[in-house]
């Protein structure tokens, strides 16, 4: 009799058991397409004889986890680098580069050997000041692009770091859940996959390591080394700064007081969007300004007013700027130079002023007239600009473009500069993208779920369930047959 | 045999990353196959971009020496033109000189071939070519020579008063019968010839500079691509003739008329050796610049070959591209279709 109860009873727990496992089947399946879900694994294990728990394991890896965690942050600091290039580019140089600074300083040049080839000519003199002002106009709307480029960038960090808090705050609820049913031995599988998406956004923002305390705590630390989150979230603060212009430079982004170092080169080094943003505000913006405002010095003293008897400081002549009419100082940056340059008024016939001064000289007074008894197809001055323009200058280091070179060589360059670290950014761009596919498809493939398995196990389970379910009946007739005969 | 886990999520992306840069590929080639050079200068050259820039920058700049040489070659012929006609007109003067002086022509045909070398020489440096006069040096927008047959013109003016001041009455007194040949000597060598060589010439009978045009001919080469009227040859035209003018039409004997017409034969036999020497010069400078424009075209095309190398992708090679990708495409499709038909569940029933 005894026995019949305890088969009753082990084939009731069977039930049970695979009532369970079937719920962990079904809910893998309609995971199944969710990125951020970890497989579960029903355990099993025996107890008392016939009495079996259940206890849920989540199939994880935990280096292969932080593989692409790091993948994923590389790939996203890079594209956001490209993409921000690429914009910034076709802003400021055009579409190949028709309206760079280099294109128009070609332009100017070839406007002055055709004035030159007939001084006398008037219009060919309005032809040069035209190409001078769009060589203007190149750096001034340059020098407009890049800030408000900058500006933009700026606000996207403010967008990113707001996120990032937001996330944070998140991440502090899955860690105390998990922390908390770690410590009572409870299923702690969905706070784990919420934590795990969490970390995976937040890695896409900052590039983080990651370990883990006693009761599944996680303590994150951002790659510099600033602590992000222990217990609660530690504040991560930026001041957004709306407007910008060539002197302005951006505010830094602090985690726990600590400044987030931006990226640097090509193939940048920065994990996470927002030190992606940083090295395009900082450093991209500020090294593409800084080459525009030393164009616009070379060409205010390649134009510059010399007194023929080499008396007087030469003075400003065909360009001129707010510090005009003296030149700058030789082989140093001033910043937002570009965006100042204008052309002289005196030279401008829109203006009131006279384009053949460009031939003659003496916009600065007669004793810088160059061609003074006024001959109409006098061109020595301006052999002379042409020539300067070709002849070796000094730039300042900091525009990071070479020190000793032409202004026509040191515009080019500056577009070689741009082009070099776009088409590194791009090529990294792909190879990053490559290895974070790659790693999340690994994850997937051992974290995720394969529906063919568990349906198959599921046909399992049903088998499984039918046997139990036909031995309760057996005994279920037994009993009947037991009690008809006692009646 | 190892079978490794495939999740089916994996399974169903596998094909989308490489299937999104096929795409992006196909775009690129075909934008290639159609236009011939490489789709994104910057992405294909990186830190050579400025190279590819600097070449079409330089190309333009050369076709516009091209151009500019052009003018400066028309300038240049038109000038051998003048100077050829200056040529002409001078030895026909000299010899109607020559034989007048033999008493071979009339006094009035001497004074006619005078009065014609004067306007020819004239008309000849007063050329205008472009906008510009040929022959002012750089002063184009001024006529260089100013016309001897004005009588208010600076030249006669001065020549006029010169004449009055030294012999005390104007060319068109009847004393003028009595200059001698001594006299007349003494008032070319001494007035009329610092009037002509000498500093006297600039303001009264040129307005043009001794600095010629300069022109860049190539990108680092300039010449001076046009003559002066001040030239000293044709100084001394303008004096043999200007003198012979005023003694022929004045009532001077012929004593004084002789040693005018052996003064400006020996001036016109020096114009002549002068003008012959210009007209070299001219053609050496000519020569300069249609070599230059030669050297410039072959650099135009080397340029652009360069820039072809550079920029410049086999369309051929491009469209094979295209047409691999699409099917690569296709079959990422049909494998992706059919992927998605194998599920367990179909068969489970």
């Amino acid at each position: 009799m005894s026995s019949l109860t305890t088969a009753l009873a082990i084939a009731q727990s069977a039930l049970r058991t695979t009532g369970k496992q079937t719920s962990i089947v079904s809910r893998n399946i309609s995971e199944a397409q969710n990125p951020d879900y970890t497989r579960r694994i029903a355990a099993v294990s025996s107890t008392a004889p016939g009495a079996r728990s259940i206890s849920v394991q989540r199939a994880v890896d935990a280096l292969l986890f932080k593989n692409n965690l790091n993948a994923q942050s590389a790939f996203q600091a890079q594209q956001t680098l490209y993409d921000g290039m690429e914009r910034l580019g076709l802003a400021v140089n055009g579409v190949e580069n028709v309206s760079s600074a280099a294109t128009m300083l070609g332009k100017l040049q070839e406007a002055l050997q055709t004035y030159s080839s007939a001084p006398s000519n008037r219009n060919l003199g309005q032809n040069a000041v035209e190409a001078a002002r769009d060589l203007v106009r190149s750096l001034n709307d340059g020098t407009n692009a890049i800030q408000s480029f900058r500006g933009d960038m700026d606000s996207q960090i403010g967008i990113a770091v707001n996120q990032l808090n937001d996330l944070l705050g998140q991440f502090k609820d899955a860690n105390t859940e998990i922390v908390k049913g770690t410590h009572s031995g409870s299923d702690v599988s969905d706070a784990l996959d919420r934590r795990d998406a969490l970390l995976k956004q937040i890695s896409s923002l900052v590039s983080v390591s990651t370990f883990t305390r006693t009761d599944n705590d996680m303590v994150i630390m951002t790659a510099d080394g600033a602590t992000l989150f222990e217990t609660v979230p530690r504040s991560v603060t930026f001041n957004p700064n709306a407007i910008y212009s060539a002197t302005t430079s951006g505010n830094a982004v602090y985690v726990d007081g600590v400044p987030l170092a931006a990226g640097a080169g090509g193939n940048t080094n920065a994990g996470g969007k927002i030190a992606g943003l940083l090295q395009l505000r900082d450093e991209v913006g500020g090294t593409m300004q800084s080459q525009l405002d030393e164009i616009a010095r070379g060409l205010i003293t390649a134009f510059a007013e010399t007194d023929p008897s080499g008396t007087l400081a030469p003075q400003a002549g065909l360009f001129t700027w707010s510090g005009g009419p003296a030149i700058p100082a030789s082989g140093t940056l001033v910043s937002g130079l570009a965006g100042t340059i204008s052309l002289n008024a005196a030279f401008d016939s829109a203006a009131g002023g006279d384009p053949s001064l460009l031939r003659d000289g003496g916009a600065n007074g007669v004793a810088y007239k160059h061609n003074t008894t006024g001959a109409a197809s006098y061109s020595d001055l301006l052999f002379s600009y042409s020539k300067n323009l070709d002849a070796p200058m000094a730039f300042d280091p900091a525009a990071s473009n070479g020190t000793t070179l032409s202004l026509s060589s040191f515009s080019t360059n500056a577009i070689s500069w741009f082009e070099g670290m776009r088409s590194n950014a791009s090529t990294a761009a792909d190879a990053k993208a490559a290895l974070a596919t790659q790693t999340a498809e690994s994850l997937s493939n051992l974290t995720g779920v394969n529906v063919d398995t568990e349906m198959s196990m599921l046909l399992d389970l049903e088998n499984a369930y039918e046997a139990s379910a036909r031995i309760i009946q057996t005994i279920n007739d037994m009993l009947r047959a037991l009690l008809d005969a006692v009646r | 045999m190892k079978s490794t886990f495939v999740s089916t999520a994996a399974v169903s992306q596998a094909l989308r990353y490489s299937l999104l840069r096929m795409q992006s590929d196909l775009t690129k080639a075909a934008k290639e196959a159609t236009t011939g050079r490489v789709s994104d200068l910057g992405l294909a050259l990186g830190a050579r971009t400025g190279y590819s820039v600097s070449l079409s920058r330089d190309l333009d700049r050369l076709k516009g020496i091209v151009d500019t040489n052009e003018l400066a070659s028309s300038r240049l012929s038109t000038t051998q033109d003048a100077l050829t006609q200056i040529t002409t007109a001078t030895k026909n003067f000299m010899s109607t000189l020559i034989t007048g002086s033999s008493g071979g022509t009339t006094a009035a045909v001497v004074l006619a071939d005078a009065e014609s070398t004067l306007k020819s020489f004239n008309s000849v440096l007063n050329t205008s070519f472009n906008g510009e006069y040929l022959f002012a040096g750089i002063n184009t927008d001024v006529e260089p020579i100013n016309d001897f047959m004005d009588p208010s013109s600076p030249n006669r003016v001065a020549f006029d008063t010169a004449f009055s001041t030294y012999f005390g009455f104007p060319s068109s007194d009847p004393q003028a019968a009595n200059i001698t040949a001594a006299q007349m000597d003494g008032f070319l060598t001494t007035v009329v010839e610092p009037q002509f060589l000498g500093a006297g010439w600039q303001g009264t009978w040129s307005n043009a500079t001794d600095e010629g045009i300069t022109s860049r001919i190539s990108l680092n080469e300039t010449a001076e691509t046009s003559v002066s009227a001040n030239e000293q040859g044709l100084r001394k035209l303008a004096m043999a003739a200007a003198t012979v003018y005023v003694a022929y039409s004045s009532n001077m004997s012929d004593a004084a008329r002789q040693s005018v017409v052996s003064h400006a034969v020996s001036m016109l036999g020096e114009t002549i050796a002068n003008v012959a020497d210009l007209s070299a010069k001219t053609g050496i400078i000519e020569n300069r610049v249609t070599n230059a424009t030669d050297r410039i075209k072959l650099q135009v095309d080397l340029f652009q070959k360069n820039i072809l190398d550079i920029e410049g992708v086999d369309p051929y090679e491009a469209a094979t591209r295209v047409s691999q990708l699409q099917q690569q495409i296709e079959t990422s499709y049909a494998l992706t279709a059919r992927m998605q038909q194998l599920s367990l569940v179909k068969y489970l029933t």
